[in-house]
């Protein structure tokens, strides 16, 4: 039975076999171009970024060096270094709780479904943009440049820049809510500011907290390399002992931005997690 | 006779852009104890009818009065005090879904009280007490602190009903309540639609798609198609060809 139907599939081609149809020499011609075009763009990256493998074989034996120089790590000078993590940290935590607070009346503003006016919405909309597109560096930079140096810069430059990041978001998410539930209250005759209170925020809630997470720990990270400019914490004791050629201590600071970094991350892992 | 608590009446919608009359002069009074089933093919305006009634669409022309007020003619906090005795529930049971069946039961009475009493998320104790008295005489006490999103599909429907029941209504309007949920929970739902309509005199007016249901649990059947309303009688009245040529593909 199932074989005869076999051979009369075979001989006669049923019109399901047309979903897919044998592919044309136009189709494999495209293809071979897009894959060959491929190529062409990677190779020009590798030549404009002077990629010399021999370099890394050369190098090998510097870098075998310096990592003979930095055992055992330095555990004599443990105290400067642990204020430098708490500094790290704080600069992270003031950056995006500042931030946080300045973004959410920002997305309200950027919600192309709650927005009170169109004017506010491309203003808020513009401020984001430029805030985001800037990357938290380039305004530290400024910012040592304009109140000098130390953590303050940083914790403004994470300010400024988590503020467009997380602004986004929040927009994002407050466009994306379920209008269900609203309306549900909404005809229960409840005023708007109770459906807000009831029905917005409950939804929202666990993604603003999870966003704001997530965001303290991008921000732990970014304020390690905000010390490289001058902007306090563990990345400017990292750079000092470099140029000090004090590699235990490197060696040491490092482990201890290692384990900042994963405690950090975990913690705003088992928070999100919990938040389901 | 009492009179009628809901009257629709020559109620117009025609959605902009669309070029034809989702409602077109639809009339209807329902008086209370009674379960009103709506009948028709897709587009033929039930959905839009229970909208317009409750004003979550704004009707052309025509009025809907409950107890006598023109809820087409209220805005502002006039309309939310009306909607008060209206309660409505949908195909989802759009419960909030992190909080428990007995908060979001108790959310059916937020009209009731003032936006500072119930900032932030509270809720006056004395509603979710009344809220566990709702759940209770539903058979669904055991629900009470678990939370929405936890719930079976017929589970959460009840428990939209209860909310609907705060806000203490006088007519329950269901949007194709059954929709989504198993047999055996339909029949739950609709079985208590009747007792609701029967027990506390509620009007209630449910828009279904199943025929055979609407045969066995209505008081009265109404039939729509384009817009218009084409026949309303008593269910035991109910000529099954003239049910089956609703949903013809010709106009009746």
């Amino acid at each position: 039975m199932s074989a005869a139907a076999t051979v009369d599939e075979a001989s006669s081609p049923s019109p399901a076999s047309e979903l897919l149809p044998r592919p044309t020499r136009e189709s494999v011609l495209l293809r071979l171009a897009l894959g060959l075009a491929g190529a062409a763009l990677l190779g020009q990256a590798s030549v404009v970024a002077r990629v010399r493998p021999q370099d890394l074989l050369s190098g090998a034996s510097g870098m075998a060096d310096i990592v003979r120089r930095s055992v055992p790590p330095d555990v004599q000078h443990l105290q400067p270094a642990l204020g430098g993590v708490l500094e790290t940290f704080d600069i992270a935590l003031l950056g995006t709780s500042m931030a946080l607070v300045l973004s959410l009346p920002l997305a309200v503003l950027a919600a192309e479904n709650v927005t009170p006016s169109r004017a506010l919405y491309a203003i808020a909309r513009g401020v984001i943009a430029v805030t985001r597109a800037v990357p938290d560096l380039v305004w530290a930079l400024l910012f040592v440049t304009a109140v000098g140096l130390g953590p303050f810069p940083g914790v403004l430059a994470l300010v400024v820049h988590s503020v467009g990041m997380l602004g986004r978001l929040f927009a994002e998410t407050i466009e994306d809510i379920d209008m269900g539930p609203v309306n549900a209250l909404r005809v229960t005759g409840a005023s708007p500011i109770q459906i807000v209170s009831h029905a917005i925020v409950p939804g929202l809630l666990p993604s603003l907290i999870g966003i704001g997470l997530y965001r303290l720990d991008e921000n732990v990270r970014s304020s390690l390399v905000l010390g490289f400019v001058g902007a306090g914490g563990i990345g400017f004791l990292i750079l000092t002992a470099m140029n000090l050629f004090q590699y235990r201590q490197v060696a040491t600071l490092l482990i201890l931005t290692y384990l900042l970094v994963i405690g950090v991350e975990r913690a705003s892992a088992v928070v999100r997690g919990r938040l389901r | 006779m009492t009179s009628a608590i809901l009257e629709i009446e020559e109620l117009t919608k025609a959605y902009a852009g669309s070029g034809r009359r989702a409602l077109d002069r639809v009339s209807l009074c329902v008086w209370p104890g009674e379960l009103v089933v709506v009948l028709g093919p897709n587009g033929s305006g039930k959905s839009t009818l229970l909208r317009c009634a409750v004003r979550l669409v704004d009707p052309d022309d025509g009025a809907i009065r409950v107890a006598g007020q023109d809820l087409a003619r209220l805005g502002g906090a006039e309309l939310r005090q009306a909607r008060r005795s209206v309660a409505m529930i949908f195909q989802q049971a759009h419960l909030i879904r992190r909080r428990t069946a007995l908060a979001n039961v108790a959310t059916g009475a937020l009209g009731r009280h003032h936006d500072l009493a119930t900032a932030l998320g509270w809720l006056p104790r004395a509603e979710l007490l009344e809220a566990g008295r709702l759940l209770d005489r539903l058979g669904l006490l055991h629900l009470a602190h678990k939370r929405a999103d936890t719930l079976s599909g017929g589970e959460a429907q009840r428990v939209a009903i209860a909310r609907g029941l705060a806000q203490r209504p006088r007519v329950l309007l269901a949007d194709e309540p059954v929709a989504s949920l198993d047999p055996q929970a339909a029949e739950d739902v609709l079985r208590l639609l009747d007792q609701l309509a029967r027990q506390e005199q509620l009007a209630v007016v449910c828009v279904l798609h199943q025929p055979e249901l609407a045969v066995r649990y209505a008081h009265r059947l109404v039939g729509m198609r384009d817009g218009r309303l084409v026949f309303d009688v008593p269910a035991t009245a109910a000529d099954p060809s003239r049910i089956a040529g609703l949903y013809r593909a010709e106009a009746a």
